[in-house]
């Protein structure tokens, strides 16, 4: 059990650690992961004409 | 059940589970000593009852522009104070796990301060570009700190993993499953934004990452839950490294004491200290007599 643990807390940081290697270095593209699961991440400005397509339909 | 059903459910179930994992801790005396990580699940709970609402109440009770706006900035401002959270929480995880080495501790302390700013001062370089306004600043500059983040927080589990045996922890305590939490939450951040550099598939993402909110939330739930076994003694060989840096770092930062060099005349002393030393000085030379 203990090495299981173990290996799986291992296993985590082996793939932060590969996801951070492959991530685009490109600073014109802004990548944000969804922190809640369902609700969309806003990323146009406030303002925005379309209101980001926030309306449920 | 498709898969908009699975991600309603987790988003409804997220606030709920956040609340009896506080629940838990309230019961089990957890609230001062996890203080951060209280605060982080206050806030994430906090922040999806305002952002739920809001999304569903667009176009009906309030504007789809007034709804964007709210929803906007309470999701940038709470994801920034979630990261600040993080870095309290990995803080009091490394000053828990290293109380029995309260000179390395101190040391830590410092090298934390250092990293904390250095994740700050990288968030705001990197988040300065060309054409960059006010609001695309606030996103990059969140998103790199939580990214900075999730490094910090996996260095952290590697750290508490490797070190758990010497500083006494076993795989069952809170400090161990705090960070093993953080773990997967961090670990899932970084492949979701690595896949989403090259793969747009941002439905099959938010998935992956419900079901990584649920396993971590599910994970702290039951290491607070269940009773921790007591910390162990730590005994070290007096040759140990550990030991030796631990009297190092101790040491360090001391007031230091002071040499006088150079011309002292009597004057300089007190009576009562001339008087000690004439004393000293007639006994020393009876003694080599």
């Amino acid at each position: 059990m203990k090495n299981l643990i173990r290996a799986f807390a291992l296993s985590l940081v082996a793939t932060g650690a590969v996801a951070s290697a492959h991530m685009s270095n490109d600073p014109a593209k802004l990548v944000v992961t969804a922190t809640r699961a369902s609700l969309p991440v806003p990323s146009c400005p406030p303002d925005d004409p379309n209101a980001c397509g926030i309306v449920v339909k | 059940m498709d898969k908009t059903e699975i991600l309603n459910v987790v988003t409804y179930l997220e606030p709920l589970a956040c609340l009896v994992t506080l629940g838990i801790m309230l019961l089990r005396k957890q609230l001062q000593k996890f203080g951060y990580l209280a605060a982080f699940l206050v806030v994430r709970t906090i922040s999806i009852a305002l952002l739920l609402p809001t999304r569903n109440m667009a176009g009906n009770l309030l504007t789809p522009k007034a709804a964007y706006q709210i929803y906007f900035y309470v999701y940038w401002f709470s994801y920034f104070v979630e990261g600040l959270l993080v870095f309290g929480i990995i803080y009091s995880l490394y000053k828990l796990s290293m109380a029995p080495l309260p000179g390395l501790q101190r040391l830590g302390y410092l090298m934390f301060r250092w990293a904390g700013g250095i994740a700050l001062a990288l968030a705001v370089v990197t988040a300065f570009g060309p054409h960059v306004s006010g609001t695309h600043f606030i996103m990059r500059f969140v998103t790199q700190l939580q990214q900075t983040l999730c490094v910090l927080t996996l260095c952290m589990l590697l750290f508490v993993c490797l070190a758990s045996r010497p500083m006494g922890l076993s795989y069952r305590s809170k400090i161990f499953g705090v960070c093993l939490g953080l773990g997967v939450q961090a670990a899932a951040d970084l492949a979701g934004s690595a896949w989403l550099s090259h793969v747009d598939m941002q439905s099959m993402l938010s998935t992956v990452n419900g079901v990584s909110i649920c396993i971590t939330l599910a994970i702290w739930m039951a290491y607070f839950a269940f009773p921790e076994p007591k910390r162990r003694m730590i005994i070290l060989p007096t040759t140990s490294p550990f030991l030796r840096w631990n009297q190092i770092s101790a040491a360090l930062g001391d007031e230091p004491g002071f040499v006088a060099i150079g011309d002292v005349t009597q004057d300089m002393f007190a009576p009562a200290e001339v008087e000690i030393m004439q004393r000293a000085s007639v006994k020393m030379t009876a003694l080599a007599n």
